[in-house]
């Protein structure tokens, strides 16, 4: 399975670089992906964050945000630059800048700890300046802080799992830049679906969120308690009750009063979330996982929202199980990451009810994080997902891939091999540069 | 822009909610997000009504063994509970003991075949309900522990559930928890490793769930407390299936187990399911199943642990593959079933004894192929659905009258 297939390009990977060229100067979102509260990088990234889990006999074994020089001519370009070790292994995972991109907030999946760094004062140096320890405690019982997300003047973090049962049903939190314990909404239940439509299929299970201001909603989407996301993937694969404990939904919010309005049946663990980014592109994307489709939610002229699910994601039999997606500043191009297969896949999004694979090529032996900057011509991975679910023995490749895109090919620029130097496993990547604070 | 307060919900698994009958207004104190809910509610004799579970037993069980010295002080049994949903009795932080004996699900894990404890690292075993556990003597799937006190200490300090350094470890981190040392000061004990112990042992004896519909039918004289299928189930139980030779049935109360050691085959079906067989069923979404290449789950999998049971614990050859013969009671409540929780249902279950189990050396020879019709594989799974107790929705309360316990400032 891991012979290397270069399926190309076919008539399909069009004019994209004309298409970079003319990335609409919306200062709605930054590097594609991220709030639209934030101040973006619009031209080179200068340095790219990677939240690394730390692993036991493995340099100082600890989680740590690893900071790489991603700045073309430096004489440490493509090199660690800087690491921050936060004191032990608390299943690094996802994180978050806040509105004024001064701090990027990163989260611990087994321990619920938020560690929070100051980003601003050196870039190139992070430096932790705050670790939240009591958040299962303030926020209610929420477990595993996943998703971290600006919003003016506080983070909405989208919890995995709870203190009950280490199942899948989980809140959204609110914390204040400062750090202070906001609000907890429960996301709903068929038991409990405050109040929303087709609130008998929610299953309370939590995983992105993210927001489209100008329609007043927010999406949450839905992936597994703690138990499974701690648990051997191999043990949780033949485990039938295991699997059993996936979120199937992706909940439409009211983003003011944080009601949830509507829940749509995704099943198979609907990951990442990705609005586009056009002024009048009223949809976003999701992958489920599982069930490797890709699904598109969007409004009609009545207002009315749909999920609907639009492509297949290779072999889904296979369960190539897409962990990532990124999608391109024009929305013409969305890029999905699997991890069992190691490969990155483009898929032309011109119609995005009916994406089209133009492009996809083996990245290592497993996959998970893309990043790509805001001209889409420069696009990273990472190898690692899950301390747990991570391959194991001789396919357990632990990097972060630096590669030029030119609209037909991807080529490599760098790599870091995180076993080699040390580090752990690589995860979430976020890009920084000094050009913000000026 | 609006914030809304936290909210809370109801936490009962749907199972268990309709099994045990719980109504929805009825659960008031299982809701998740109510931190420090419990005190609030709380039965202002909650722990004397524990104490009095102890005494009094519940009709179809017999008279509970008391622990020497007699039955707990209810401040140790308040103490118990509390120390039984902390999770800072494990160093992570993550694991109490109620992560795994969760009240809502059977007080067992419902959502898995076999938990995981601290870091995720995986267990071999299926957890084993708690209600009723007083009766259950030698305690584990292969009988290693006598006592409830002398079985708490297993998962306090095995690295793969709570991962306590030492018992001294342990205690020295609740010392300096002020927290911790005002449960300890209220309940008369000092912060010691046997108070720990004693504490978890004596509201874990609480957990009494007799008087099943099968109850008041056998013991009490109901007459219309079973159903006629039910009935037809029992008799088979006790004549042509012959399940009460080792999940025992006196004349005047039911364990529903000779607390003995026994081979039904689930052993070398594990073994030989791992062995054989290029591809495994993967569920990716309901009703959705693929066939995964073995080599693929294996890419992402640990090594196998083997687990030999009975013969872990006496080294005796014979004793391969035994385990303990699980209490029938309330099984309706406590899904996946056997030492490694490999069968979903019970009637998967009762199909598996009625093909026979698995035919090996080994196999005791009360297994062997039944002559079951299909009405009467209905008729065994709805009786053992009677066994369920009406107090297993108190039981549940009085679990969550306590706060998870958490980190905090
Ligand atoms: C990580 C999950 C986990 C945690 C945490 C856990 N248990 Fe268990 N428990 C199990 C499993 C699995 C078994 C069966 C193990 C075996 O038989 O080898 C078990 C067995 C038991 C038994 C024996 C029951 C019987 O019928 O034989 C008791 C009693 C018990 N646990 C109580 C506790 C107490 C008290 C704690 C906290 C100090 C605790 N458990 C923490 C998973 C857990
Ligand atoms: C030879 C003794 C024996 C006989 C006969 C027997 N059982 Fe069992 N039963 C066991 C043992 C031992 C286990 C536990 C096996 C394991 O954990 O792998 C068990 C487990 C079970 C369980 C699962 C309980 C749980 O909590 O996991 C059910 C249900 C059950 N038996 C029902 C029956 C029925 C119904 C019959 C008759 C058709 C029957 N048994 C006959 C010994 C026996």
């Amino acid at each position: 399975m891991h012979s290397p297939r270069f399926l190309l390009a076919t008539s399909g990977s069009i004019c994209l670089a004309v298409a970079l060229a003319l990335a609409p100067a919306s200062a709605r979102a930054d590097e594609t992906c991220q709030s639209p509260y934030l101040p973006k990088i619009t031209g080179q990234e200068e340095f790219v964050y990677v939240w690394t889990l730390g692993v036991e006999g493995l340099g100082d074994g600890e989680d740590k945000l690893v900071t790489i020089d991603a700045r073309p001519g430096s004489k440490t370009y493509g090199k660690v630059v800087h690491t921050a070790s936060v004191g032990g292994r608390f299943e690094a995972h996802h994180g978050g800048f806040n509105d004024d991109r001064s701090q990027l907030w990163l989260g611990g999946l087994d321990t619920s700890e938020i560690f929070v760094f100051d980003v601003r004062t050196d870039p190139g140096r992070p430096r932790l300046v705050k670790t939240i320890r009591d958040f299962t405690r303030a926020s209610g019982g929420v477990v595993g802080p996943h998703g971290i997300y600006a919003l003016p003047g506080r983070l909405l973090i989208s919890g995995l799992s709870n203190d009950r049962d280490h199942g899948g049903r989980t809140a959204l939190v609110e914390y204040s830049n400062e750090g202070k314990h906001i609000a907890t909404h429960w996301n709903p239940t068929s038991d409990k679906p405050f109040g929303a439509a087709r609130g008998e299929v929610a299953d309370g299970y939590g995983y992105d969120v993210r927001v489209l201001p100008r329609k007043n909603v927010m999406l949450s989407s839905s992936f597994t308690g703690w138990s499974n996301y701690m648990m051997d993937f191999g043990k949780m694969l033949q485990d039938p009750e295991a699997m059993k404990r996936f979120g199937q939904t992706v909940v439409l919010w009211n983003l003011h009063t944080r009601q949830p309005r509507e829940v749509f049946q995704v099943p198979g663990a609907p990951l990442e979330i990705r609005w586009a980014l056009g002024p009048t592109h009223d949809y976003a994307f999701t992958a489920a996982a599982l069930t490797s489709k890709l699904w598109l939610v969007h409004v009609d002229r009545d207002e009315k929202w749909h999920a609907t699910a639009v492509a297949d994601i290779g072999d889904p039999e296979q369960i190539p199980l897409p962990v990532d997606i990124s999608i391109s500043a024009d929305d013409r191009l969305l890029w999905v990451t699997t991890f069992m297969d190691g490969k990155a896949r483009a898929f032309d999004i011109s119609d995005p009810f009916h994406p089209r694979q133009t492009y996809e090529k083996e990245i290592g032996r497993q996959l998970n994080m893309v990043s790509q900057s805001w001209d889409g011509a420069r696009v990273y991975f990472t190898s690692s997902l899950l301390a747990n679910w991570d391959k194991k023995g001789d396919d357990n490749e632990q990097f972060l891939k630096a590669y030029a895109w030119n609209g037909k090919e991807l080529d490599q620029a760098f790599a870091v091999d995180f076993n080699a130097e040390k580090l752990g496993r690589p995860h979430l990547m976020r890009f920084g540069s000094a050009s913000l604070y000026r | 822009m609006i914030v809304r307060p936290a909210r809370s919900f109801l936490w009962v698994a749907p199972a268990i909610a309709a099994m045990a009958g719980i109504a929805a207004g009825q659960a008031a104190a299982a809701e998740i997000g109510a931190a420090g809910a419990g005190a609030a509610g709380a039965d202002p004799l909650r722990d004397e009504r524990a104490v009095t579970r102890i005494v009094a037993g519940a009709l179809g069980l017999p008279a509970m063994a008391q622990p020497p010295g007699g039955p707990p002080a209810a401040g140790l049994v308040a103490l118990g509970r509390r120390l039984f949903f902390d999770r800072r009795l494990s160093p992570s932080g993550t694991m109490s003991c109620g992560m795994c004996h969760i009240p809502e699900q059977g007080f067992t894990s419902q959502e898995l075949a076999t938990p995981v404890g601290s870091h995720g690292r995986s267990l071999r075993r299926n957890a084993p309900t708690l209600l009723n556990v007083a009766w259950v003597t030698p305690l584990f799937h292969d009988g290693r522990a006598a006592s409830l006190e002398g079985q708490a200490l297993s998962p306090l300090l095995a690295p793969d559930e709570m991962a306590n350094p030492s018992a001294d470890a342990l205690v020295a981190r609740l010392a300096a928890d002020p927290d911790m040392r005002q449960a300890f000061v209220e309940s008369g004990s000092e912060i010691a490793i046997d108070a720990v112990v004693n504490a978890l042992a004596a509201w874990q004896r609480t957990l009494v769930a007799g008087g099943s519909r099968f109850d008041q039918w056998r013991f009490a004289g109901d007459e219309n407390a079973l159903t006629d299928e039910e009935r037809h189930g029992f008799a088979l139980f006790t004549g042509a299936a012959n399940c009460a030779a080792c999940h025992t049935v006196a004349p005047d109360h039911a364990l529903f187990t000779d607390l003995m050691f026994h081979d039904t085959g689930i052993g070398v079906r594990a073994d030989l399911a791992a062995a054989s067989g290029l591809q495994v069923p993967v569920e990716i979404a309901p009703g959705r199943t693929v066939l995964v290449d073995r080599a693929l789950v294996e890419s992402v999998a640990e090594p196998r642990a083997s687990d030999l049971g009975r013969f872990e614990v006496t080294g005796d050859p014979a004793d391969r593959h035994r385990y303990r013969t699980p209490s029938l009671r309330n099984v309706a409540l406590t899904a996946p079933y056997m030492h490694d929780g490999s069968l979903a249902t019970l009637g998967e279950v009762v199909r598996f004894y009625a093909s026979g189990g698995v035919p090996h050396a080994g196999l005791d020879p009360r297994i062997r192929p039944l002559d079951l019709a299909e009405s009467d594989v209905l008729a065994l799974v709805a009786f053992l659905e009677s066994l369920t107790s009406p107090d297993v929705a108190a039981l549940v309360r009085d679990a969550r009258s306590v706060p998870v316990g958490n980190a905090g400032p």
